[in-house]
């Protein structure tokens, strides 16, 4: 039977968002879902190497000022850091991680070598549509 | 199957999940299927309560026979074979 395929366009680079969304790609690339995430706007910020790995360089999308609360509460329950939860899925299963463009541009990332080592490709909008339309899932955070 | 069967079962192996928070379990239980053949036994222990529902659900859902929980003191044990 044909995996079932997600598609994610990951617009928000705040460290709420990328913590909710790295845990449902986990998900479901325990589930041997096909994953494509589309790394838009704010979220193409969160990828870049000197930005990805330090959540003092990621804001909170929801009650701010709760962030260190919010981050001391994922250190006590042991949660990984949402990078991880990235890296684990593509070990996991298939998963490709594309930086659009223009988002990458925005933040100084030009090259693919820019972003962290688990962003596949820089690409369009087109081929974010394109995924959408072949996916069973797609989601936008 | 009963709590007195499941506590006799022979594991072929056991996932110590219980420093994790939700989804951690279920990676691990994802990770170490693959080390197991047909038929074989694996036995996941968490301490997530959502885990209880979960890794039976994924279980059944990837065609693994969930054979039961077992409640410890502060942490609990799944049981499922492997398909």
């Amino acid at each position: 039977m044909e995996n079932k395929k997600m598609t994610i366009a990951l617009f928000s680079g705040s460290i709420d968002k990328l913590t909710g969304a790295s845990i449902i790609l986990a998900g479901a690339a325990a589930d041997d879902m096909d994953i494509e995430v589309y790394v838009l706007m704010q979220g193409a910020r969160a990828f870049l190497k000197d930005v990805a790995g330090d959540p003092e360089k990621l804001g909170m999308a929801e009650n701010p000022e709760l962030k260190e609360e919010f981050l001391a509460s994922l250190e006590r329950l042991k949660v990984m850091p949402w990078l991880d939860f990235f890296r684990e899925a593509k070990e996991l299963a298939d998963v490709k991680i594309y930086v659009c463009g223009l988002a990458g541009k925005i933040w100084g990332g030009e090259e693919v070598s820019d972003f962290v080592d688990l962003v596949d490709d820089i690409v369009g909008i087109g081929e974010c549509i394109t995924s959408m339309e072949e996916s069973d899932i797609h989601l936008f955070i | 199957m009963d709590q007195e069967e499941l506590k006799n079962l022979k594991v072929d192996k056991t996932v110590d999940a219980r420093a994790t928070a939700c989804p951690g379990p279920l990676l691990a239980a994802k990770k170490a299927v693959r080390e197991l053949d047909s038929a074989q036994i694996m036995e996941i222990l968490s301490s997530d309560a959502a885990t209880k529902r979960d890794v039976p659900k994924w279980a059944q859902k990837k065609g693994h026979e969930y054979l039961g929980t077992v409640e410890e003191s502060g942490y609990f044990k799944i049981y499922m074979k492997i398909k």
